[in-house]
Order: structure tokens, then C-alpha cells, then sequence
């Protein structure tokens, strides 16, 4: 058998049977990817707790106001006698906000065509306090609407309306279809470097590595060999993620394999040679794998793979910008959301093919010295 | 077997860590077809050599061929020539046997039909059948290390070089050992390996070689080390440990060697002075617990070349 073959199916079997690597490879990314399930996978991706307290008594109005607020799905509705008990509930964060309907609501309504609502926010959280303030204040215009549209029968116009569109090329965009993208980007990320960091660090650990020294094969191969293991590995990862995607999430999305691949390709490579570098630089295997996945971690906020990269502060854009595998995350969502063309994603294919050559031989090159230094 | 061609030549061979002086000036031959041991205590600098020899480490100075090759200049065509059994067990655990044997071939780009040779010989001369497809992590010690010794011989080597190969093994299966490796040897194999156990040296080994703080000190065969170097048989003393103060003012007037409760005495004519150091012994009431001749063994002959004895463990 060729060695760099035989170097790969040895890597590719211990993998298969070794618990730790599966976890790493497979069972993490499954994990995330069920939990973004349960959090994006529905039709509105938010529900919050609101305490309702009913000062009004029961009339018509307020019965349609809460049965309304209940149907939005947005809410999971708390009623309260007491006000203050609500403002507790509030403070212990068990209620994000509290709508209270204050007395002679329905009558002011009625008769002078205007009354007030009381809400307080729990202001702890400011994304779920804007969502919550934001739909309690939608839902109390559109209510307007559609009383006034009974009632006089004919459509309210507010004074100026905006005229809202989204632009998009292709389908709507919607939270599945933003995540996924970004999902795929995990095991780029993740899977290939932690993969090729373990490969060298372990074999050095248990000692084998004098075998494969002691043999006739050169460090390069035996680096080729590692490589094919960890992209085999990184795809075998990646695969798992696009059926639970596909299955789970079901988005709307271009799965154009044919510019896909080479881009997974391209990223894997990256995230190997990086690996290969980190696991010559670390001296114990332990501060290795450590560093692997820390550098994982931090590299997920700035490669735009679950928030847009405008998200960060410039400085830290430029940051991202100048990390490869932001490139591999752009052109993947580029081609999953957007169906971009070969033509489109080419400059990001030249950035990646030129970082991982120039990386990997950086990686081979520290692996050489290192093995030469004994 | 043994040819006179030498198939390993070491001439000068030099090397450092930092102010460590780990091989010195070290030069000797191996012939092809014999077992050529390197006998010394921790630290005279065995694995050194041989990691050198099979590409594992460098050296700074000297020369060092293989088969007429330069191991500078030719270094993978050398490595292809030479099986490594490395003294810890270079397994994958989470493999089975004959994995680790496909894994190993496909380093010196075996073909399947070559292997399935190997594997046959490994079975029939290295006794590994019974757990060929067991993974290496069920196997017991003695198992592991000897599907270790196969699988570094599984391409076929001419040589092959075995670093401390019988340490930590109980006598049985040391000398289960003993007899694969001169399986190994009758099959045209040449050997070379480091022990600290100078009864292994003397039992497998054709010629050994003495080291000592990374020095060659004594090459020979074992027999001729142990006639010229380590002299006549001597006398050996055991005491109880309280009266050996007592014991060595007696012997004082002889040549002799003390360690613990342990004296060695060289005399001329052992036979003959043993019943006489027996009743000096005996008449100032110094119990004894063994007096025996014993013929020179390489430790001794380590002895006298250092003053120093080889281990601890042989007493
Ligand atoms: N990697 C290393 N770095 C620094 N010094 C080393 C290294 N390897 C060995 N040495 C030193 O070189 C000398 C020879 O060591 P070596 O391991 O070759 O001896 P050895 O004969 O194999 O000993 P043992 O019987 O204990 O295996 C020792 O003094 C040792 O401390
Ligand atoms: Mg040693």
C-alpha cells in the first residue's frame, strides 16, 4: 500500500473507534445544530413571558386585547390581579414585561377614540426588551386598525406610511436560511483543525511517531497522509451537518455542490494547516488542543458565520478581514443564499487557495525543523 | 550464517545534548548475519546509537555506513533497510495486530501480496497467530511486545535493531525472547540490540560491545571478553549485613570487590583459597550466607574495565 494511503485509512480507523475525536468531529456539531434547530427552526423564532394586568374588567375590548396579545405566538401571557405582584415577576426576570389596562380602558376607547396602555420592560436584556416593546406596540396599532375598521368601516391610514421592502436576490431570507450557512462553517472551522492538531500531537504523545520517522517515508508525506485523514474527517462532519440541516431545518437555500465543495475544500485546508502549525508550536499535546480550540472559538465571532461581520466594532472587522476562513464563510452564503456564480466567488477562492498554501508550508516547515531539531 | 562482510560501520561517531557528551568517539562493525549486542548501564548511551542509526536523531560528528551507504547522504534508503523495535511498544492501542501490521507495511509501501507473507512468518516464527485480529489494547504485556518485535520486522529487513528488547520481562518469557530473536538471526536476519543484562549479552549475542558514559571500553565475543578481560574464576562472599565490617578486615589481604553485603575476591587459584577464606570466616564466628567460585561473567569483565558494576539488579 502506498504510505501516505496507508497513513490516512490507519488515521481514518482510529477515528472511527476513538470516542473523543467522534465527539469532537461529529456528536458537538449535531449538538449545536439541534439546538439551533429548537431556537431558529420555527415560524417566529421568539416567545416571551408578559404579565397582564387587567384593571378594565372584563368587557369586550379587553377580552379581544388579550385573547389578541395570546394569538400572536410571541407571547406567553401571565394574568395578575395585583400590579405590584407583576412588577416582582418582572424584577425576577420570570416576566419580560408587564401590560397593565388601566381602568375605564374600554369606555375611553369607545367614546373618545383614545386611551392608554401601561408597559413596563424588562430592561435587563435589551435585544428581548426592544423585541418585546416592539411587538406590544405593533400589535396595539394593527388592533387599532382593524377597530377602527369595524367600526367605521372603512381603512385607517396612518399619516405617512412606509413603504417596506426587502431586497433580495433569489428567496426570502429567512432566520434557517441565515443560519445554516454559517453552520456549515463549523466543521471548516472546528473538525479540520482540531482533527490535524490531535494527528501530529498524539502520535508524538504515544510515541509512534519515531515509527513512522524510523521508515522510509518522507515528513512530507507522512503530512499528506495526516491531511487526507483530516479532510476525509472534516467532510465526513460537514456531511452530518448538511443532513441534519436539510432534514431538521429544511431552508430554502441553493445547495450548489459543484462551487460548495471546492470552497469546503479550500477552508478545510486552511483550518488544517493551521492546526498542523499550532501542533509543532505546542510542546505539551494538552496546551496543543487547548490552543487549537480556543483559536476555534475566537475565530467564530470574526468570520461572520452565525452574525454578519458588521456586527463588530471596525477594528475587529478588519480583523476578520484579514482571516482567511471569513472568506470561506462569505462565499458559502454567497452560494447557499444568493446562488452565486463561479465568477463571484472566484476572488475568495484565490484568497483561500493562496492562505492555505501559504499556511501549510509554513506548517510543513515547522514540522520539519521540529523533527530534525532531535 | 555469519559472513565476514560488515554491514554496519560506525567510525567516530560523536554526539551531544548541550554539555552532555552522550556518544564519544565511537566506532565499531557488525557483520551480517550475527547478533551484535551493545551492553552498558543507563545512560552509557545505547539508544542514543541506535536511534542515530535508524534516522531518529542526529550526530555531530563521524561516519556511519549501511550496506556501503552513507546514512547522511542516503538516509531513507537506510531507513528502509533497518526494522526499529523501539524499547516502549509502538502500537496503536485502538487497532487490531494485523492493523497495526498493514499500518506498519504500508510505511516501507509493502504490496498485499508480500504482506500476507509477512504475516505468515510474524504467525509461525514470532508466535503471534493466536491474537492477530485482537486490538492491541486486550493483548497482555508479553503479547504486545512481541507483535511490537513483528510488526518491525514485518517489511523483511536485513537488519534489524532492538533497543533493550527483553526489558522488565520475567525469565520465562525473556526467554521466549531470546529464542525469536534467534529465529529472527537464522532466517539471515542481523541483529543488533542493547541490554543491560549481561546474561543476555553472553546467551544471544556473537560479539558484544561494552559501553560505558558513551564509550565503546570492550568488543569482542563474549567468551573471549570474559577469558581475557574478566580473568579465573573468582570467589564470592555473601554476609549478613551487620558483619561485613567484620568479613572485609579478613579479606582485606586480597584482591577483591565489596558491594552491600557482597564481596568478590580475586585469587589465583579460587579452588583452592575458598575452603581457607571459609574457616577464617568461620573461626571469628562471621555468618555466612553463601561462599561459591564463580566463573567471570561480562560483569565482571564490566568490572574491571570500570571499577563500576553493570546494575543493581544482579547480585
Ligand atoms: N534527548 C536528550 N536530550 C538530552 N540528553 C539526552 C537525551 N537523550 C539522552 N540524553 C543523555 O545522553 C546520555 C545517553 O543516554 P541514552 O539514552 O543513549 O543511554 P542508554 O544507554 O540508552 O541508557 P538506558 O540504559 O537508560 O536506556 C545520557 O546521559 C542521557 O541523559
Ligand atoms: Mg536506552
Amino acid at each position: 500500500m502506498n504510505p501516505i494511503v496507508g497513513i490516512a485509512v490507519k488515521d481514518v480507523k482510529t477515528f472511527f473507534r476513538e470516542k473523543g475525536t467522534i465527539f469532537w468531529t461529529i456528536a458537538f456539531p449535531v449538538l449545536i445544530m439541534l439546538l439551533f434547530t429548537a431556537i431558529f427552526g420555527r415560524d417566529i423564532p421568539f416567545n416571551a413571558n408578559i404579565g397582564i394586568v387587567n384593571e378594565d374588567g372584563q368587557t369586550p375590548i379587553t377580552d379581544a386585547v388579550i385573547s389578541g396579545l395570546n394569538s400572536t405566538g410571541v407571547f406567553t401571557l401571565r394574568n395578575f390581579t395585583d400590579r405590584n405582584e407583576a412588577l416582582r415577576e418582572l424584577n425576577a426576570t420570570n416576566v419580560r414585561a408587564v401590560v397593565t389596562i388601566p381602568q375605564n380602558f374600554s369606555f375611553d376607547l369607545m367614546f373618545t377614540n383614545h386611551s392608554k396602555i401601561s408597559l413596563v420592560v424588562d430592561g435587563t436584556n435589551p435585544d428581548v426588551a426592544r423585541l418585546v416593546e416592539d411587538g406590544i406596540k405593533n400589535f396595539f396599532t394593527e388592533y387599532y386598525k382593524m377597530l377602527y375598521n369595524q367600526t367605521y368601516n372603512m381603512t385607517y391610514y396612518e399619516p405617512i406610511t412606509v413603504n417596506a421592502e426587502t431586497s433580495f436576490v433569489g428567496q426570502r431570507i429567512g432566520y434557517k436560511e441565515n443560519i445554516v450557512p454559517g453552520m456549515l462553517c463549523y466543521p471548516l472551522l472546528f473538525s479540520s483543525m482540531v482533527v490535524s492538531t490531535g494527528a501530529i500531537v498524539y502520535e508524538r504523545e504515544k510515541g509512534t511517531l519515531k515509527k513512522i520517522r524510523a521508515s522510509p517515508i518522507r515528513p512530507i508525506n507522512m503530512l499528506f497522509g495526516k491531511t487526507l485523514a483530516a479532510l476525509f474527517q472534516t467532510a465526513i462532519s460537514i456531511l452530518v451537518m448538511t443532513v441534519l440541516a436539510v432534514t431538521l431545518l429544511t431552508p430554502r437555500l441553493n445547495w450548489n455542490v459543484s462551487l460548495l465543495a471546492p470552497i469546503m475544500f479550500l477552508g478545510s485546508m486552511n483550518g488544517i494547516a493551521l492546526g498542523l502549525i499550532i501542533s509543532c508550536i505546542g510542546r505539551a499535546p494538552q496546551e496543543a488542543s487547548n490552543a487549537a480550540t480556543t483559536i476555534g472559538i475566537v475565530l467564530q465571532f470574526f468570520i461572520g458565520m452565525y452574525f454578519p461581520i458588521e456586527y463588530l466594532p471596525i477594528y475587529l472587522q478588519q480583523i476578520g478581514r484579514v482571516i482567511p476562513m471569513t472568506y470561506a464563510a462569505q462565499a458559502i452564503r454567497d452560494v447557499m443564499v444568493r446562488n452565486a456564480a463561479l465568477n463571484e466567488i472566484v476572488m475568495p477562492m484565490i484568497t483561500l487557495t493562496a492562505s492555505a498554501t501559504i499556511l501549510y508550508a509554513v506548517g510543513v516547515l515547522l514540522y520539519k525543523r521540529w523533527v530534525e531539531k532531535e | 550464517m555469519t559472513s565476514e562482510k560488515m554491514i554496519i560501520e560506525v567510525e567516530g561517531l560523536m554526539k551531544h545534548y548541550g554539555e552532555v557528551k552522550a556518544l564519544d568517539d565511537v566506532s565499531f562493525s557488525v557483520k551480517e548475519g550475527e547478533i551484535f549486542g551493545l551492553l552498558g548501564p543507563n545512560g552509557a548511551g545505547k539508544t542514543t546509537l541506535m536511534e542515530i542509526l535508524c534516522g531518529l536523531r542526529r550526530f555531530d560528528e563521524g561516519k556511519v555506513n549501511v550496506f556501503g551507504l552513507d546514512l547522511v547522504k542516503d538516509p531513507y534508503k537506510i531507513r528502509s533497510l533497518i526494522g526499529f523495535c523501539p524499547q516502549e511498544t509502538l502500537l496503536y492501542d485502538l487497532l487490531s495486530v494485523r492493523e497495526n501490521f498493514a499500518f506498519a507495511a504500508s510505511l516501507y509501501s509493502l504490496s498485499s501480496r508480500k504482506f500476507k507473507e509477512r504475516v505468515e512468518f510474524s504467525s509461525k516464527f514470532l508466535g503471534v497467530e493466536e491474537f492477530l485480529n485482537r486490538r492491541v489494547q486486550q493483548l497482555s504485556g508479553g503479547m504486545k511486545r512481541r507483535a511490537n518485535l513483528a510488526a518491525s520486522v514485518i517489511h523483511d529487513p536485513p537488519i534489524v535493531i532492538l533497543d533493550e528488547p527483553t526489558v522488565g520481562f520475567d525469565p520465562n518469557i525473556k526467554r521466549e525472547f531470546w529464542e525469536l530473536m534467534k529465529a529472527l538471526k537464522d532466517h539471515g536476519k542481523t541483529l543488533l540490540l542493547s541490554t543491560h543484562d549481561m546474561y543476555e549479552a553472553d546467551e544471544i549475542c556473537d560479539r558484544v560491545a561494552i559501553m560505558d558514559e558513551g564509550k565503546i571500553v570492550a568488543l569482542d565475543k563474549p567468551l573471549i571478553l570474559k577469558k581475557t578481560i574478566g580473568g579465573e574464576a573468582s570467589i564470592r562472599v555473601r554476609v549478613k549485613d551487620d558483619q561485613v565490617e567484620k568479613a572485609l578486615k579478613l579479606i582485606d589481604k586480597y584482591n577483591h570487590i565489596a558491594k552491600d553485603n557482597e564481596v568478590q575476591v580475586f585469587v589465583a587459584n579460587p579452588w583452592e583459597t575458598m575452603p581457607e577464606i571459609s574457616k577464617k570466616l568461620i573461626s571469628q564466628r562471621i555468618l555466612t550466607e553463601k561462599v561459591e567460585v564463580v566463573e567471570p561473567t561480562l560483569e565482571d569483565v564490566f568490572i574491571k574495565l570500570t571499577g563500576r558494576r553493570l546494575t543493581e539488579e544482579y547480585k
